[in-house]
């Protein structure tokens, strides 16, 4: 097996040429997987032969994966505003050592993205980082964020904003909401809605709960997040009669009771779709108390959620901060919820709401601790996790990184996801037999806030190739 | 005066079965450690019956007493407690302090340190804060209570003032009550685990819009150990033999957690009237500072089966023992 390594040692950002691949490729666009060699040369995808008998051998599906880049239709990378915790240069770096070679980032920099001033500057400065990974930007949906007057949506769009949100916060009020659906569908984008309601939520700090009870912190309630969910979807039904191009993408569901109301408003043909993170999937509430098992190994076919102060499994110091986090981590079984929505197609995509801090910012208090987890290089891992454990199929899971979080973006995004011959190659390598420790010297990203930190993540991305360039190689 | 004097006597050769380098919550006791501060607070209780209640067990251990929140009887507790066991003793108050300029938790940690602390008493407004502090203070913390989490000091000693005034110093199978706002409770929190860990019969009551979460932990108990939460101040009454009232804060007014403090004395205010309803030799308890005439009638404060002054009184005992045995834990134990 080989993956060219030896043969050249490209540097980032040069072309692709030259490489030879052997793995499992899994490609959701053409739906087939199976053992292949891909040949990369001038940048583009030359030749794709799906191998068979003998050629294959060796060759299977928990070794060496090849499947398209990664979209994340969910990140943070804090600049302009904020560049102590976050670049664009080393969101980008990150983002392609997790196999990611398109991004889409959040409005809530400082100043917000609701000026298209604002998109040329992150523009500016992803050209400058020399990295080929795609840089889309989400713009506000009212200025400054404040939920008060719509921002200016067709001067944004036509700058080239690919959604519209006001995250980190719910858009406000449900008038506000319903005029941004309406105004943004005419322009043929969606608007991505942080689904929370905010007078349930006031200080709170942890999912409301057992743990969050036993740990005295406030509790932030299933009914926030089912009720905005629940809301925004009467307000999308409404809206879809008078503006049909209308669409709304709920991002960071966490709740069983939240994907309830995606499934049934998906069932009803509303245009309407959402996304998961990977630490929704993988860190259950219970790791606030100490516990660092997987979120599935949390649950029990027979008797439900485990206790973790009952079966010895609190081995962590409790309260770390990097696991303060909006929405909260949830108990087992909505994190089971979110790994069942994917499966059924329910959630269409993972998205990593990387959201890295500085230590000033994180290694304070639990209940003082500014929201989010450095999320984008360890994303594939987690997923990976919960495939080895049967919680997901592979082919879908690599479908919800990268179709799915396309069709959600529509043409907006330049190409398609997927390994075909002729157009440039836009790829990752990944070897999920190996594994690597997560630490502040193997992140790419300024935010060392995960609660992986130290941790082993089984899959290792070896290779990146963003529009036929190489985003990240191994060494 | 030798450290022997202020030693259990089954303890008295070999180091102590202590091995809790820090005490952040009771949920990490278990029945044999409570039992073991049982009995170092009873040789304490002999110190400080002596003409003078003083030995020289810390002598040369320097304890950091920082408090974020107001606070009398903890602090001044632990102080005393330092004090008798001969301790040098700082005392911060996070207002005067550089916190109030803006100091992270952390940085506050390291500069008590570096000042030569070997043991920090800490208080905080925000749950979980005492093990940060742990994360990078190199001696020993002790919890005096954060957020709404746990003030272990505060139901270790709850657990040895009952355990004088029961009759045959045993919990098991008896039925306590702790009645009010557990929601906004470290002391609940805490007593949930210690009471039942003794084997009470634990009883949860308040208005709903103050227990909510319990259910949830009632339902799985702490590690396993079941209790009961209800609103019916009736059911949770009946026969009970030992009630312990909590604080209402008037904050609770304005969050629209409760209609007025007056609703409350009447609905689950602890009355003679509603003494009535255990059994006639009920302990009576209150960790203070009360609201006479809201949560607690002023003369069942002060009746005789009331033991809230003797809970003051025990505080410095049991605070004595903790420090003691945190002292020798970090001597030549190790773990958490």
């Amino acid at each position: 097996m080989s993956h060219g390594a030896e043969a050249m040692e490209p540097v980032r950002g040069e072309a692709a040429d030259g490489v030879t691949l052997r793995g499992w490729a899994v490609d959701p666009g053409a739906g087939r997987e199976g053992a292949a060699e891909i040949i990369v040369a001038g940048g583009r995808l030359e030749r794709l032969t799906w191998l068979t008998d003998a050629a294959a051998d060796g060759i299977g599906p928990e070794g060496t994966l090849i499947v398209p880049g990664l979209v994340d239709l969910h990140a943070h990378f804090r600049e302009p505003g904020n560049e102590d915790a976050e670049t664009i240069a080393t969101g980008v770096a990150a983002a392609g050592h997790g196999g990611f070679t398109t991004v889409c980032l959040m409005p809530n920099t400082t100043p917000a993205t609701d000026d298209p001033a604002v998109v040329a500057r992150v523009r500016a400065a992803a050209g400058a980082s020399g990295s080929p990974v795609r840089v889309l930007i989400h713009g506000a949906v009212t200025t400054g964020r404040k939920g008060e007057t719509l921002a200016p949506l067709g001067e944004l769009a036509d700058a080239g904003v690919v959604g519209f949100s006001d995250d980190g916060a719910p858009v406000r009020s449900a008038a506000m909401l319903r005029n941004a659906l309406l105004y943004a569908g005419a322009l043929g984008l969606p608007v991505i809605d942080h689904p929370e309601d905010p007078t349930l939520t006031e200080g709170a700090e942890a999912s409301e709960g057992y743990v969050a009870t036993v740990l005295g912190l406030k509790g932030w309630p299933v009914a926030a997040e089912a009720g905005a969910v629940a809301r925004a979807i009467a307000i999308l039904g409404d809206v879809v009669r008078d503006e049909p191009r209308a669409r709304l993408h709920l991002t960071h569901v966490s709740t069983a009771a939240a994907l309830a109301h995606v499934r049934a408003a998906k069932a009803a043909g509303l245009p309407v779709t959402c996304d998961v993170t990977p630490h929704h999937i993988g860190f259950a509430d219970e790791w606030i108390a100490g516990s660092r098992r997987w979120a599935w190994e949390a649950l029990d076919e027979r008797s439900g959620v485990r206790d973790p102060w009952a079966d010895g499994s609190l081995v962590a110091g409790a309260y770390d901060p990097a696991l303060r986090v909006n929405p909260p981590l949830r108990p087992a079984a909505d994190t089971a919820a979110c790994l069942n929505a994917l499966a059924d197609g329910t959630a269409d995509a993972i998205a990593t709401d990387h959201a890295p801090h500085t230590e000033v910012d994180k290694h304070v208090e639990f209940g003082l601790a500014a929201n989010g987890i450095s999320g984008i290089e360890t994303a594939i891992g987690i997923v990976l996790a919960a495939v080895e454990a049967g919680g997901l199929s592979l082919g879908r899971a690599i479908e919800a990184l990268t179709t799915g979080p396309a069709r959600v973006l529509g043409e907006r995004l330049d190409h398609a996801p997927g390994l075909r011959t002729g157009e440039p190659a836009d790829l990752v390598v990944i070897d999920r037999g190996a594994s690597w420790t997560v630490s502040a010297d193997s992140l790419r990203s300024k935010g060392r806030n995960t609660p992986l930190l130290g941790r082993e993540l089984r899959g290792v991305v070896r290779l990146t190739i963003a529009a036929g360039r190489i985003a990240y190689e191994a060494g | 005066m030798t450290i022997e004097a202020a030693r259990p006597e089954a303890a008295s050769s070999g180091p102590l079965p202590w091995h809790h380098r820090h005490l952040l919550d009771v949920d990490v006791l278990t029945r044999d450690d409570l039992e073991l501060v049982m009995r170092t607070a009873d040789e304490m209780r002999d110190v400080l019956a002596r003409p003078i209640p003083k030995v020289p067990t810390l002598r040369g251990t320097s304890v950091t007493i920082l408090f974020y929140e107001a606070s009398t009887r903890t602090r001044v507790s632990f102080e005393v407690a330092a004090k008798n066991l001969s301790a040098d003793v700082v005392n911060i108050a996070a207002a005067s302090s550089s916190v109030s300029k803006g100091e992270s938790l952390v940085d506050t940690v390291r500069t008590i340190e570096a000042l030569g602390a070997d043991m920090l008493v800490m208080r905080h407004s925000v749950s979980g804060a005492p093990y940060l502090a742990a994360e990078v203070f190199g001696g020993s913390v002790l919890n005096g209570g954060d957020g709404w989490h746990a003030h272990p000091s505060q139901a270790l000693l709850d657990l040895y003032t009952l355990r004088g005034a029961l009759p045959g110093g045993s919990l098991e199978g008896l039925k306590v009550v702790i009645l009010g706002d557990a929601l906004h409770s470290r002391v609940a929190r805490s007593n949930v685990w210690t009471l039942t860990a003794m084997g009470a019969d634990l009883w949860l009551c308040g208005p709903s819009t103050l227990l909510r979460g319990f259910d949830a932990w009632a339902s799985r108990g702490a590690a396993g150990r079941r209790f009961t939460v209800t609103s019916d101040v009736d059911a949770a009454l009946r026969d009970a033999d030992v009630v312990m009232a909590l604080r209402i804060q008037r904050e609770r007014m304005a969050s629209g957690l409760l209609p007025s403090l007056r609703e409350y004395a009447a609905r689950y205010g602890l009355t003679r009237e509603r003494l009535r309803r255990a059994k006639p030799d009920v302990v009576v308890m209150h960790p203070g500072p009360m609201n006479e005439g809201v949560e607690i009638a002023a003369d069942v404060a002060t009746d005789p089966r009331s033991v809230i002054t003797t809970q003051v009184t025990n505080g410095v005992a049991v605070r004595m023992a903790l420090l003691y045995l945190l002292a020798g834990a970090r001597d030549g134990g190790s773990g958490r």
